[in-house]
Formats: C-alpha cells, structure tokens, sequence
C-alpha cells in the first residue's frame, strides 16, 4: 500500500523532512540563546505527517495549523529565512516580527496561520473550504490540529457542518499522545477516536503517523475525495514529538522506554532505509542532502538573526485593513 | 462596483429599519457574488424576524446558507470563509449569543490582518439584535457592544434608524474588516424616508440629528429616540436648547464630532442602552475629558441601564432602559435644576 | 410491552400528564389575556417527563431548558406559583425575574433552566461531579432537545461525564419529527449529519438507548434500568426519547391546533375532526395510554372524568392565583445581583 512515488517526489518528501528537523534544533538553540521570546512548540518527530500532506497539495489548497506549525509552514512551502525571523521577532517575519512562532501566516501557499488556541483553527480551515465550494474553485483545505482537539466542542461543530454541507476539508489529527503535560488517553473518553469523526457519517480512519508514505497515501485519497465534492474525511495519524511540549519542559511525564520504542520508528530514517532499498539513493547521497541541507539552514538562522526588530512604527500598523 | 441602475427615485419611501437592512443585503448580494448569509434560520425561514425574507428564494441554497445551532464554529468558519475570499454576512440570532463566538472573535477576527502583517483580510459582517424589551429575560436582552468596542481590530455600528442603517450595512459589507453591526429590535418598526440608489454612510462617522447650543446629548441605538423626544420636552418646558448627536458607530469612535460639539454647547450626557458601568458612556466622558475640558460648564454625566441581569417581568424591565423623563431630568441637574 | 408500572404508579403518571395537558392548555389562553411573550408547551411529549420522574428520587437534580413546564409540574412544583412566573408577579418562582423560559423550582430539585440550546448540559456535567463527589448515591437529570446536539458544549460535557464516569442521565427528547420545513412556515429542529443521533454519544463511550418517548411503560424500562446502572456508579447514560411534534408547537408561536382534549377521544373516533386528527389518534401521547389503561382496566371512564376534573379545577385555581399576585416591586430590582 506504499504510494508509488518516483525519484524527485522521493526526494522532496526526504528533503522537506530533514530540513524541518534541522530546522527545529536551530529554533531550539536559539531560545537556548534568549533569542526567541515567549513559547516554541517543536515538530521534531511529527515530520511525516505535516511533509506527507502538504505534499498532496497544490499551492493555493489550504491549510490552517497550529501551536506546533513550523513544519507544516515549511512543508507548505514558506520561506525559511523569514520563518525564522518571526520566531524570533524580527522584521521581515511573516508578521513582521509581531506574531511570532504562534501566529505565522502566509497568503501566497494558503497558509491560514500557525494558532494560538487549542482548535481554533479547525473552524477557520473548514470556513476557508466553504468558500472554495461556494467559489467553485475545487480548492481543499487542510484543518490540522493535536489530539487535545478531540475534545473540543469546536471540533464537533465542524464536523458536523463539514459532513452536513460536504465540504472539502480534511481533518487531519497528529495524535502525539499528549496535550500538554497530560496522556490523552486519560482525558478522552471513547475508542476508537475514529468515531468521533465516523458518528457524523465521515469517512475515518487511523494511520502510522511515523511513515511518510503511509501519510501521503492516506492524505491522497481523502484529498481526492474532497475535490471530487465527496465531503470531509477524518484521518488520525499516531506520531510523537521528541521534544517537551514547548522548550523548557523537562518532559518528566514521558517515558523513557516509551521515547527509545518511537525513536526507532523516526520518520527520517525510515525513509531513508526505504530509499536506499529502493535503489533511489545511496547512503553517500543521502549524507549529501544532509549535508546541504544543514548548511542551509544553518545559513539562513544566521541571516535571520542579523535582521532588525520591528520599530515603534511597526507597532499599529494593520490593525484594520484599508 | 456599479451605481444603482434605477432611475426612478421615489420621492416618498417610509420603510422600517428592518426592511432598510434587508434592502441592503438584496443590493450588496446582487452586486458582489462573493457575499453569502450565514445564520440560524435565515434562509428557508425567512429569519425569526423574518429580516432576511426572500433572500433565499432570490439567491439560493449556496448564497443563503442555514445553520445547526453551533455558534462557535458557525462563526469561526465565517472568518476561515473571509479569509479565503468570501464576504460573509454572519447572523447570530441573539446578541447575548456572542458569548458563544467570542474566542473565534477577539482571538481570530480581530486579529488575523494584524497577526498576517496584513496578509489576510477579515471581511464579514456580525449582525445581531440587541435590546431590552419584551420581556425576553436575562438571557436574550443585552446589549454587549462595550464589550466588542473595547476589542482592538473590531468595528461596531449600531444604526438608530432606518436611512442610516442602510446606508451604514452596505458599508459594514464593503469594509475589509471584521464589522459586528447591532441593532435594537425595538427599532426595527420604526419607519423613516430611505433614498434609494447608492446611499453609502461611511463607518466612524457620528450623526448631529438636532441642532442646539447649550447641551448635547451623545446616544447610540434606541436611545437616540428617547434623546430626541426629551430634547423636545426640554426647549418645550425648560427652553433649553439641546443637541443630539447619533453616535452610529463605536469603533471607530468619532471623536471629532463629539469633541466640536462640546465645543459648542460646553455640557454633555450620554446615553446608551447597555450596562451603566465599565461601558461606552464612560469612553466618550474620558475622552471628553480629555480633550475638551476646558470647554465643559458641568461635568459630563451618563445615563444607561443599571448593573443588573435584565429581569423578565414587566415592571421590573421598564427600569432597566433609561427612559425620556430620566433623561429630562438629568439634563435639567445639568442646569441647576434640583429634581 | 409489558407493563412494570404498578397501578399506584400509572395513576400518579395519568395525573401528571393530565396536569401538564390542562395547564398547557390553560396557557394558550392565558396569552390571549395577557401576552407574556414567547413561550414552549410540553403537549405531545408529557408521557417522557411525567414516567421519567418516577425513577427518581427526591434528592436527584433535574435541568432542563426553556420547554420546562412538563419536567415541573412531573416533579410536584406548584403550578400556581409557576403561572405567577409566567405572567411576571411576585410569587412566581423567580420573582418575576425569570419567566417562562428560566422557571426553576429549587425545592424539586431543578438546578436551572436554560435560555441557550445545550446551555444546561453543561450545567448537568457539573451537577454529576458535585454529586459523585458526595458520595450519597444521588444522580442528575437533564432533558434537552435534538437541536442541543449541535452545540459543541453538549460534546465536550458528555466527554467529561464518560471520562469521570459522572452521575448523569441525559434525556435527550427529539420531537423533530412531524416538525415542519421553514418553506412551509415551520421551525424545524436538528441539522445534524449523524444518521443516529446516538452515534454521538457512542462514540464517547456512553451506553445510548433509544425509547418511543410516547409509549410510557417503554419509557419507564428503559429509565429504571438507566438509573439504576448511574447509581451503582456506571457512568452516565444518554436515552433518545422521540416524539411526533404536536402540531400546535410547529410555528414560532405556540397555537391550538388541535383543541382542546376531549379524553374520549381514546374510544370514540367521532370526537377526533379537524386538519390534525391524525395526530390525536395515532400520537397523542396521552390519548394512547388512556385507551390501552382503559382495556387493561387501570380505571373506569367515569374515574378517568372525575380525575380530570378535579386536575382542570386546580389548573383554575393555579391560573387565578398567578393573575391575583402583584407584579414585583421596582425597589426590588437591585437586590441579588450577588450573593451575600
């Protein structure tokens, strides 16, 4: 059930992970340093499902994120030097240093916005695919959201309209087993969590969220679906964040055992295993990439902290529009 | 977009507010495909107050859209729609009901153009009435308008009549911005010639609806009617001479004309229909202040409904809205009346 | 379907529903008089609320919403003073501050009543928690309709209730049939996408039953054996009791659709004319258990007359209190904004 993907989209699917991975150790030493106020949420081991969707889309579909979006940014296709500048709140930022790692939007790839509320974005995704159906345009949008969005009221009301008008979202869960400091297993009551979503008649299903290919197949089809005016699915993928919740959290709620059994199933490195196997790539290329990659990045954090910070004209700029 | 192509302007239009606002949504929705209803029973019903008749059998199921009875979401999807290049005319049935869409409306709306350095625009309409009366009970009476007013990247407007609420919608429509438009449901009767063709009444611009040198009275709503008929009383029975200005929007507030007016008259009292304390009235008399203070012969006074959930009987809810004589009354104190 | 009700118990549901009947009837009218704005009856569902409440006990809490009158007058809340409530007077439960759509009678155990759709399931989660945590046994009740489904509340209470396996009986009445398209001049209930409305709660992991909310021994089974299970400490449970909307409670303002009821109508077809008529013979909820109770003996039609009687004589009564109260003082207004 592997999707059949050749070389260059093999690649892209590799390379977008790597570079989110690199990414977010760069995010993280940086507020190691004081440079990045405020919270940080890293997507270091959830790659697989932020890369595998955003690879089924086209640049004007849309998606709607989250806390912990960087890598739903980038794989969306976000410039990184300019991610980095918001995260650290400088000018050329998305949000021109005002918004921060939480609220990172961008028009040009239908990037409706990293958010700050728990679910909040759900509604915004499911409204954007009400216009595309009303436009005609057979655009989709993507809501992601965590598994603490399970048991928000929010969630249950898209739903419900999404299947009731048929519209073309999918809802996609990156189910990392915590909300915050707490086991979502303890807060959520009903299994599997599919039905929450098949209760309203919606196409669910449940996936190996640490498999790019798995992901990319499963978000393929729902994505067809949608643009065959079928309506919504909703899509659980089991993933796990190697990192706290935000930076900062010691992570003593987490098991080691646990962190070792997920680690050996990381994304990044099962990809690459397939590709080598595969014959579409070899070991030294793969190096390559890493290598270029991390220089990349590494490049970019460094230009994005020479950027300057927003000044007091800044401040109330866009408060309306014009 | 192009000008109203009727020619024939009637020289004799009464209409009630309610049916001006419906005017504007028929012109708006003709001219713009992008704009859409959203709302609880607005379409095949007509809405509860039937204020959206005939809409849906004009435009249809995907321009008239009925909603389950899901706030939240109902309203959060309109901002997720805007965003994505609709222009959204939400209903929510109750005013008290924006409690429910709150999250979605100062942490969403409000703040997506400034959070997206202007990448993304908010273009809808919240409408909703608002209002005591009726003996509707605690839950289905307020006016919270303070509330929004108080939300930075939110507009208010709260037309008092018929012309100005039409031409007020058609702007609140073409607005980029996320506008929550109010009216007061005892006002929605309430008959007034309307112009026809493109009557655009820009937001953040006060009204003076009667001329006068030695008072003014700031209204918003229902309550520029009782300020008007208590201005008759008072240059009848006191031959004081008071002006009433019809503050139509809250944010933007318009600060110009409320300051020119008491440059004028030197005493001001304003008047509003939601809770007296932590509200509206307590902006313009701070802002009054504060601009203005040398100007002022008495201090600004306020005049609003009491602290307290609006009770259902009806000798109790007559208390609750600030009512012609009080207002008499008060502004007479203003003048070295002990009353 | 068998009949677990004893005789004691089928009379005290008779006059309870006879109760609710005349005293929604008696509201009708009551408007005509007075206009006291927009109101909900509870004809067509009384055999829900008068057989539910006997299952409980009277330190159970009970919330519902603003189609309360039923789940009162079930639970022996004194429909003199409940008219006083509806017309704004000082002897209303509320004081005149609530009216029909918050009536709420502390002493029978309401908690409160709710304006906003889902508005007291939410309340009802809590109740559940309070009452877990005292330990006594004790459980909460609360009735809404099919439309509360859609508001995300009702979703995220439940959740809570099944995760902490919450004392609550939610008594879901779905009266959305026989509801009326808004083409046709109706304010039909849910939108909802789920083919079962149980779904929902199933998929949260709360025992779900569905009930014929008009057939009362049915009612009474499926009740008993829920509370029972919420009292040993089982978790909640979520019962869908439907009924075929009274046809007076399609449009927006309650009307008399169908008269004013002729009890004989459980024997003799005549007495049922009118555009409703079949709605009275195959879905009147009272109508249904007169003509089986009369076969199964239960009482004589003479004994079924004087029952009535005596219940229509009370709701003049009731009615005649309410309008002789005065209406609340104005110096009142201020008092209880807060607690002491």
């Amino acid at each position: 059930m592997t999707a059949k993907l050749n070389r260059p989209q093999s690649i892209k699917l590799y390379k977008d992970m790597v570079t989110i991975r690199a990414f977010e150790e760069e995010v993280r030493k940086m507020f190691s340093a004081g440079l990045a106020p405020g919270l940080v949420h890293l997507y270091s081991g959830q790659e697989a499902v932020g890369v595998g969707t955003c690879a089924t889309l086209d640049k004007d579909d849309y998606i709607a994120s989250h806390h912990r979006g960087h890598g739903h940014c980038i794989a969306k296709g976000s410039d990184i030097t300019r991610l980095f500048a918001e995260i650290i709140g400088r000018r050329p930022g998305y949000s021109l240093g005002r918004g921060g790692s939480m609220h990172i939007h961008d028009p040009e790839t239908g990037n409706l916005g990293t958010n700050g509320i728990v679910g909040g974005s759900v509604p915004l995704a499911t409204g954007a695919a009400l216009s595309a159906k009303l436009r005609g345009t057979g655009q989709v949008a993507i809501s992601f959201f965590g598994d603490g969005v399970l048991n928000q009221g929010i969630l249950f009301e898209s739903l419900n309209m999404a299947a009731l008008w048929s519209l073309p979202v999918v809802f996609v869960c990156e189910n990392n087993g915590y909300g915050e400091f707490t086991e979502i297993d303890d807060v959520t009551a009903g299994r599997p969590y599919t039905k929450r979503g098949a209760a309203f008649d919606i196409p669910a299903d449940k996936y190996d969220g640490m498999d790019v290919l798995v992901v990319y197949d499963a978000v393929s089809k729902a994505v067809e679906r949608a643009r065959k005016g079928k309506g919504p699915s909703f899509l659980i993928f089991d993933t796990y964040r190697y990192s706290g919740h935000s930076v900062g959290d010691k992570q003593e709620y987490k098991d080691e055992k646990e962190r070792q059994l997920w680690e050996a199933r990381d994304p990044i490195q099962k990809m690459a295993k397939l590709m080598v196997k595969m014959k579409l790539a070899t070991k030294n290329d793969l190096k390559k990439m890493d290598e270029e990659i991390n220089s990349t990045v590494v490049a970019a954090a460094k230009v994005a902290k020479k950027m300057p910070v927003p000044g007091a004209d800044d401040l109330a700029r866009h408060v309306y529009a014009p | 977009m192009p000008p109203d192509s009727s020619a024939n302007i009637q020289s004799d239009r009464n209409i009630t507010l309610k049916a001006a606002v419906l005017e504007a949504m028929f012109e708006e929705m003709k001219c713009d495909e992008n704009v859409v209803l959203i709302g609880e029973d607005v379409g095949a019903a007509g809405g509860v107050f039937k204020q959206t008749e005939g809409l849906f059998e004009t435009f249809g199921a995907d321009r008239v859209i009925d909603t389950p009875i899901s706030e939240s979401a109902i309203f959060g999807l309109s901002v997720g729609a805007a965003m994505a290049g609709s222009r959204p005319i939400v209903e929510v049935m109750f005013g008290d009901f924006l409690t429910l869409v709150m999250d979605q409306l100062v942490n969403q709306a409000a703040k997506v153009h400034y959070m997206s350095a202007g990448g993304f625009n908010v273009p809808l309409v919240l409408r909703t009435g608002i209002g005591i009366g009726g003996s509707l009970g605690p839950q289905h009476s307020q006016s919270l308008h303070s509330w929004l007013a108080h939300i930075p990247g939110l507009k208010v407007v709260m037309p008092s009549s018929a012309a100005d609420a039409k031409g007020l919608f058609k702007a609140a429509v073409r607005d980029n911005n996320p506008v929550i438009f109010m009216e007061d449901r005892m006002t929605y009767n309430l008959k007034e010639h309307v112009p026809t063709g493109e009557k655009i009444i820009p937001l953040a611009s006060a009204a003076v609806k009667r001329k006068g040198v030695e008072v003014t009275i700031f209204a918003i709503s229902r309550a520029v009617h009782t300020a008007l008929a208590a201005a008759e009383i008072l240059l009848e029975e006191k031959n004081i001479s008071t002006e009433v200005v019809d503050l139509r929007t809250l944010a933007p507030l318009d600060v110009e004309t409320i300051v020119s007016s008491v440059r004028k008259t030197g005493r001001a009292i304003v008047l509003d229909g939601g809770y007296k304390s932590f509200g509206i009235t307590g902006e313009i008399a701070a802002t009054i202040g504060e601009l203005v203070f040398d100007y002022l012969d008495a201090p600004v006074m306020r005049l609003a409904a009491p602290d307290i959930p609006v009770p259902y009987s009806p000798s109790l809810e007559s208390l609750m809205v600030p009512s012609v004589d009080q207002v008499v009354a008060k502004v007479s104190t203003m003048f070295g009346d002990s009353v | 379907m068998t009949n677990s009700l004893n005789i004691e118990q089928n009379l005290a549901i008779l006059d309870r529903m006879l109760l609710i009947r005349r005293f929604e009837e008696m509201l009708i009218d009551l408007d005509q008089d007075h206009d006291f704005g927009h109101y909900h009856l509870y004809i067509g569902e009384e055999a829900t609320g008068a057989t539910v409440v006997e299952s409980l006990i009277p330190t159970d809490l009970l919330l519902t919403t603003w189609r309360n009158h039923g789940h009162l007058l079930a639970r022996g809340t004194n429909p003199g003073r409940m008219v006083a409530e509806i017309l704004g007077r000082v002897d209303g439960y509320n004081k005149g501050r609530g009216g029909t759509l918050h009536l709420t009678d502390r002493e029978a155990g309401f908690l409160s009543t709710s304006g906003l759709v889902g508005g007291a399931v939410g309340l009802a989660a809590g109740a559940g928690f309070a009452l877990k945590q005292a330990g006594e046994g004790n459980i909460c009740v609360v009735f809404f309709g099919d439309g509360s489904l859609e508001e995300g509340v009702v979703f995220e209470a439940m959740n809570l209730a099944s995760l902490w396996s919450l004392p609550v009986l939610f008594m879901c009445e779905n009266n959305n049939s026989g509801a009326i398209s808004a083409q046709e001049g109706g304010f039909p209930s849910s939108e909802i996408a789920a083919s079962q409305i149980s779904d929902i709660p199933k998929s949260l992991n709360i025992k779900s039953k569905l009930v014929d909310g008009a057939d009362v021994a049915a009612v009474h089974a499926v009740v008993t054996e829920a509370v029972s299970n919420i009292r040993s400490g089982n978790g909640p449970v979520f019962i869908e009791a439907y009924s075929e909307r009274w046809p007076g409670s399609r449009p927006l303002w309650p009307e008399q659709a169908t008269g004013v009821t002729q009890l004989e109508a459980a024997w003799d077809q005549t007495v049922i004319t009118g555009e409703h008529a079949d709605w009275v013979r195959k879905f009147d909820p009272i109508i249904r258990f007169i003509r089986s109770q009369l076969e199964a003996g239960l009482f004589s039609k003479d004994e079924l007359f004087d029952r009535d009687r005596k219940i229509q004589n009370q709701v003049i009564e009731a009615r005649a209190f309410g309008e002789a109260s005065a209406l609340p003082d104005p110096q009142s207004a201020l008092d209880g904004v807060f607690a002491a």
